[in-house]
């Protein structure tokens, strides 16, 4: 992976082959679980830290908060999704994005990485993987890629276009 | 809250008889253990406006404190800025001022 940079008015990444290919297939996990229905998944950490409460203490307000808010938030999740798919090379190459993209991946790698990190117990204490080889090791490992990605694309947004700085 | 941390945001002039309503309500971003500072960062000065420096401020006070009041004003707004904030993924709640 080459880092997020702004060049002109885009911001530019590239991925390889296989980072591409991990990216689309926890994009297909992340589009079943945000299309699935609430009472089929009823209870999932992942989902319920993807659309958490709005409101704790009154059941009502909190009832309220979900009613008005989760079909949009759902849609909205499911449209960023669909801009990181059509912007991501599937055989890995250069990703080029506009400021309204680049937000679009910021919001989904954050999603993956909540989604991942719920499910590997993720706190302020966990490490980068010893043994990046056994099973939750891979998968920690794809969490802290992810986080390079995430991060750089931060830092890229946030030095702003280098003509005006 | 009152000061430097206050949102960028005028409250609109309301007649006496909505003054129950109008006690205000607070959004409240929670300590999270996966979302970057700097993503937080990024989304408080995204959303509501603030400068870096108060952004940065708002963040440390949840990384440390474990929460943050990052606005305040009449409940369907804290509703809307509720829902700003999950869209990017910040673990945030709305409640009325205590």
């Amino acid at each position: 992976m080459r880092p997020f940079r702004r060049r002109g008015d885009q911001l530019v990444a590239r991925l390889v082959d296989a980072e591409a290919g991990i990216v689309g297939l926890l994009l297909d996990q992340l589009e079943q679980l945000l299309a699935a229905d609430a009472a089929d998944t009823g209870g999932d950490p992942v989902l319920e830290r993807l659309l958490p409460p709005g409101h704790t203490g009154d059941p009502a307000i909190a009832a309220d908060y979900r009613d008005m808010t989760e079909a949009s938030l759902r849609s909205g999740k499911a449209d960023d999704l669909a801009t990181v798919r059509a912007t991501l090379p599937p055989e890995g190459g250069e990703i080029r994005l506009d400021d309204e993209q680049a937000r679009a991946w910021l919001r989904t790698t954050n999603d993956l990485r909540l989604a991942l990190g719920t499910r590997l117990g993720v706190t302020a204490d966990t490490e980068p993987p010893d043994d990046p080889a056994d099973e939750e090791g891979s998968q920690l490992a794809v969490y802290y890629w992810l986080t390079a990605v995430q991060g750089s694309l931060v830092d890229a947004l946030v030095a702003g276009p280098a003509d005006r700085r | 809250m009152a000061g430097p941390l206050a949102p960028a945001w005028t409250p609109e002039t309301t007649t006496g008889e909505e003054s129950d309503l109008d006690r205000p309500w607070v959004t409240v971003v929670w300590d999270d253990p996966v979302n970057l500072m700097s993503y937080v960062t990024f989304v408080l000065q995204e959303l509501f406006g603030y400068d870096e420096p108060t952004a940065t401020e708002l963040m440390l006070q949840v990384h440390h404190e474990g929460k943050a009041i990052v606005s305040s004003g009449p409940r369907e707004r804290m509703e809307h800025d509720t829902n700003r904030l999950h869209a990017y993924g910040l673990w945030a709640t709305y409640q009325k001022d205590t």
